[in-house]
């Protein structure tokens, strides 16, 4: 039983970063209909960020604020420099000018901090001693924490979308473009916003990442995140917040139990795994567990 | 992509030349003979350069396979170096284990990158687009995973290494141990040339029409006829059996193989790379590609090393898309236009309907449907 819980506590911090992040490409998604490869490097640009400050004796809670105010700018430059003009063309020229991000931003991590790896401060008190005992497992303040401000997050996200003026706009412009415009709404201040967002969900998610392990935050950290949260974000329907929040928990979850209990299929295939069980889903459910069906008027 | 389409205004200047004509035949000869000369100049260069030249052609095989899937038919594969991993572990496996002659490997990883290329080529049946592209891009990055997995079979971690002595050129070459790149030059350069054959030949008529008219519009192409499950599937097929080819005669160039080095995502990125510089959906692109990946690297190199290769490549990718997205060739192709027009030889009643219904899909489209054979060929 202690064992469990503590595969399961783990299971459920990756799998609310996995959340979040998927929970940031579904926005994007929806807005823009393409997937941001680079969103992991905007994430990793910004912890980068949020740790240089760190070392300058800031705050981490005041790096954690920049850091997303950094995001935020970063998203919303992008799409208004390099995706609006270009997502008309195709979106093959859309998500090869991704990919070109994704390569140099990272980098760009390297040529700025370096190759070696760094241990983040954490937001939540760290020690070894600073857990909660839950079922005779251990449950670290750091995990903890990450659990609140990622359901605080999402709850905040939901309650933006559902509940106010900006979030009915942002909805509008998902589903069709051209009402949206029509009915006076100001979809490219719309879809920059959705961007700048989405980079921001993604700093905050990188920030509280980092600490859980030392020695983590490097070039490589949020590539594989970013693979695993895409395939939430296809597993739970690329166009469902929803649907990309219970997946991303799911999987973070199924994958730390499975690791710790089946050691011949858990760490180094995990990812294959992941993806070979999520292809399988689309082959039945294209439009993935909570997605809309795409409909093509002809 | 669309192709930025130029006004077909009837200016002096552009001369017309008959397509099959005495002239344009011996155009495509000089042609021809240009590349020839090039492909001899270049094995007359030093060892390093040979080297150099060789992994240029071999990534221009590679990119040759990705155009069909990606440039022509509208697929963007992020999965090729699975692909390319593949050719070159049966290439590996079958000449460091089983003693094979290392040519004949080379139908075998036809063969066999052909069929994995069918199975992933499958989900394209019901996933499209952003889907797909997330679909192979699980391809990349489980590969080399998969690699590690088996080591017994591939080496694993340690990588698998082949005797040089099963690499060395035959007698009747006359290419002795020290001038043995210039042997796998030789042999990158010929299957080079076969594979754009194969690809010239696949791109023109029929196939190459219900190819574009899929990458353009799949509901406008089934109206008229594409079968698109079939064109989907095929060409993902061919397109990896021509990336699986490269990758064997890169087994062969390196002699030791290593998928966590060699086969990532970041060969997938680079074969896309060398694909939008060289120019998407043109037959001489893949080439041009394939030099600019190579030679882009070294001389940059200088610079700062390694990591500014990644910056200058993602930069480069986002600024060709902007000013230039068909990319060299692309453009090259369309300046020629304004001096020489390949005029299309009246084409067969059946074809001409077809291409009618095809060129009026789309208001943007190209007023000169380029399923008339490749004009470029003979011009560049």
């Amino acid at each position: 039983m202690q064992l469990f819980l503590e595969y399961l506590f783990a299971g459920i911090s990756n799998g609310a970063i996995y959340a979040a992040l998927a929970l940031a490409l579904v926005m994007v998604f929806r807005g823009t209909g393409t997937i941001n490869f680079a969103q992991g490097e905007m994430a990793l640009f910004t912890t980068y960020i949020a740790w240089g400050l760190t070392t300058k004796n800031v705050p981490v809670v005041l790096c954690l604020l920049i850091a997303t105010a950094a995001g935020f700018v970063l998203g919303a430059v992008t799409e208004r420099v390099l995706i609006r003009p270009i997502e008309r063309k195709s979106l093959l020229a859309t998500l090869i000018v991704l990919l070109g991000l994704f390569l140099a931003l990272n980098s760009l991590d390297g040529i700025l901090w370096g190759n070696q790896n760094y241990t983040m401060p954490s937001l939540f008190p760290n020690a070894v001693s600073s857990f909660i005992t839950v079922g005779g497992a251990r449950l670290y303040w750091a995990n903890l924490g990450l659990w609140i401000v990622v359901a605080v997050l999402v709850g905040a996200m939901f309650q933006l979308f559902n509940h106010t003026r900006l979030g009915l706009h942002m909805r509008a412009t998902a589903s069709n473009r051209e009402s949206a415009s029509l009915s006076g709404i100001p979809v490219g201040r719309i879809l920059m916003l959705g961007w700048g967002f989405s980079a921001a969900i993604g700093a905050i998610a990188g920030v509280l990442l980092t600490p859980l392990s030392p020695d983590s935050l490097g070039v490589g950290e949020m590539f594989p995140i970013l693979i695993q949260a895409s395939a939430a974000a296809l597993f739970g329907g690329l166009d469902s917040p929803g649907g990309a929040v219970i997946a991303g928990l799911l999987m973070g979850v199924v994958e730390a139990l499975l690791s710790g209990y089946v050691p011949a299929i858990g760490g180094q295939l995990q990812e294959a795994i992941a993806f070979v069980a999520i292809v399988l889903v689309l082959l039945v459910r294209p439009q993935g567990l909570f997605g809309s069906k795409e409909v093509e008027r002809v | 992509m669309t192709m930025t389409s130029d006004s077909p205004s009837r200016a002096p200047l552009p001369l017309q030349i008959g397509q099959g004509s005495p002239v344009h035949r011996s155009l495509q000869v000089l042609g021809l003979a240009v590349l020839v000369a090039l492909a001899i100049l270049g094995s007359r260069t030093n060892s390093f350069q040979v080297g150099l030249l060789t992994q240029a052609l071999i990534y221009a095989i590679a990119i040759a396979g990705l155009n069909l899937v990606t440039g022509y038919t509208g697929m963007l594969s992020i999965g090729h170096s699975a692909f390319f991993g593949i050719g070159a572990y049966t290439t590996g496996i079958l000449v460091a284990q089983h003693n094979w002659n290392p040519l004949v490997t080379f139908i075998v990883s036809f063969l066999i990158c052909f069929i994995f290329g069918l199975i992933v080529g499958l989900p394209a049946l019901r996933i499209r687009g952003i889907n797909l592209a997330l679909v192979t891009l699980a391809l990349a990055v489980a590969f080399p995973e998969l690699i590690d997995r088996f080591p017994g079979l591939t080496g694993g971690t340690l990588g698998l290494n082949v005797n040089l002595t099963q690499l060395l050129p035959p007698h009747w070459t006359g290419i002795g141990i020290q001038n043995r790149f210039e042997y796998y030059y030789w042999i990158a350069a010929v299957v080079l040339a076969l594979v754009l054959v194969l690809c010239a030949n696949l791109t023109r008529g029929r196939s190459g029409l219900a190819m574009r008219a899929t990458r353009d519009r799949e509901t406008a192409a089934t109206a008229v006829g594409v079968n698109l499950a079939w064109i989907k599937v095929f060409t993902f097929g061919i397109s990896a059996a021509v990336t699986g080819v490269a990758g064997s005669v890169f087994a062969m160039y390196l002699g030791s193989l290593s998928a966590d080095s060699s086969f990532t995502l970041t060969l997938s990125i680079t074969l896309i790379t060398g694909l939008v510089i060289g120019g998407v959906a043109t037959i001489v692109g893949p080439i041009v590609g394939g030099l600019a990946v190579i030679y882009i690297p070294h001389w940059t190199e200088n610079l700062r090393q390694g990591q500014t290769e990644g910056l200058f490549f993602g930069t480069i990718l986002i600024i060709l898309m902007f000013v230039m997205p068909d990319g060299l060739m692309g453009l090259l192709k369309r300046l020629s236009r304004h001096v020489v027009r390949i005029k299309p030889r009246a084409p067969e009643v059946a074809m001409a309907v077809s291409e009618e219904l095809l060129a009026h899909r789309d208001r943007s489209a190209d007023p000169d449907p380029e399923g008339k054979g490749d004009t470029t060929l003979a011009v560049s």
